[in-house]
């Protein structure tokens, strides 16, 4: 029998109410993941590659660096800057990495969605 | 690939849309796309297509970034501008007595609109320009004027009543969202 809300402790309401709000959302998931196959080479045009190639399909890149700030904010990764080349007119390139914060957070969502699809067989059979 | 990038006016543009952090990053990293890889594939009209749309999604996070009041001046400058540029198509179609003074007039009217919106999106060294407050006070002076008018006239129109109200509305829009002086010569921007 599932719980109701009511029957939860203070502690298990808290872990339910900001656990599900810290969820990351498919693309915050990915733009961290690109970020950590990368490696040291994360800097802004190769995750916007890498989450193009991730998602198969194209993605502007004003959506990928938004979520990089948010991710930033959120403390899930940080950034530094790192000398240009002459292919860019000598601007700076912003490499970024995820956090240990940032790496808890998705092995995390990894565990929530490997929960969340226990039981579940694929493909998802509809019933008419 | 070599030689010529994006063009000027857009990375000119771009550069002004974003904040100071990812001004630098952001224009290379685009710039590295456009010539190593978009421009090669695509050829440059379409190359410079794919870097327009790339600005257009800054923009879009340059307007979710603004408070309440600065999206709802956005959208109020749109509807200043279309106002404008109507009532000045009509001068000019109707042709009435003295229509060219009011064309006139309308079309400062769309000025002002596409002026705010610049103002909005290009938020470098813009706001410490005075005449914004000039702008927004004539804005709103023409409504009032034209409200007031409008309501002695013989004939009550409608579309000049919203017309006046929506330069009202973008008058105070301007004066509390854009800037607020500080001292001679000089505005701060607000958040």
């Amino acid at each position: 029998m599932p719980l109701g809300i009511f029957q939860l402790t203070r502690t298990q309401i808290y872990v339910y109410i900001v656990g599900m709000a810290d969820l990351m959302g498919t693309f915050e998931l990915s733009v961290l993941l690109a970020i950590l196959r990368l490696g040291d080479r994360a800097y802004g045009r190769a995750v916007l590659h890498q989450v193009q190639e991730s998602l198969g399909r194209s993605v502007a890149a004003g959506a990928v660096y938004t979520t990089l700030d948010r991710l930033e904010q959120r403390g899930l990764v940080h950034s530094k800057l790192a000398a240009g080349t002459a292919i860019r007119g000598g601007r700076a390139r912003r490499y970024y990495a995820a956090t240990a914060h940032g790496s808890r957070a998705l092995t995390e969502a990894k565990e929530t969605l490997t929960k969340m699809w226990q039981g579940v067989k694929l493909p998802v059979a509809v019933k008419p | 690939m070599s030689g010529a990038g994006p063009p000027v006016w857009a990375e000119w543009l771009l550069e002004r849309l974003l904040p100071a952090r990812d001004r630098e990053t952001v224009g290379g990293d685009l710039r590295e796309e456009y010539e190593e890889f978009v421009a090669p594939h695509l050829g440059r009209l379409r190359a410079n297509v794919w870097y327009l749309r790339q600005m257009i999604s800054f923009a879009r996070r340059c307007m979710q970034e603004g408070g309440t009041m600065t999206k709802l001046l956005a959208v109020s400058s749109v509807i200043t501008l279309l106002c404008g540029c109507w009532l000045a198509l009509m001068e000019c179609l109707l042709r009435h007595p003295g229509f060219e003074a009011r064309a006139a007039v309308a079309l400062l009217v769309a000025a002002a609109g596409v002026a705010t919106l610049l103002v909005r999106f290009l938020h470098a060294g813009v706001r410490r320009e005075r005449w914004l407050w000039t702008v927004a006070v004539a804005l709103m002076g023409l409504g009032v004027f034209s409200f007031a008018r409008n309501a002695r006239a013989a004939h009550f129109e409608g579309f000049v009543f919203i017309i006046s109200i929506v330069l009202v509305v973008q008058g105070l829009l301007m004066l509390t969202t854009l800037g607020r002086h500080s001292g001679p010569g000089r505005i701060v921007a607000r958040a």
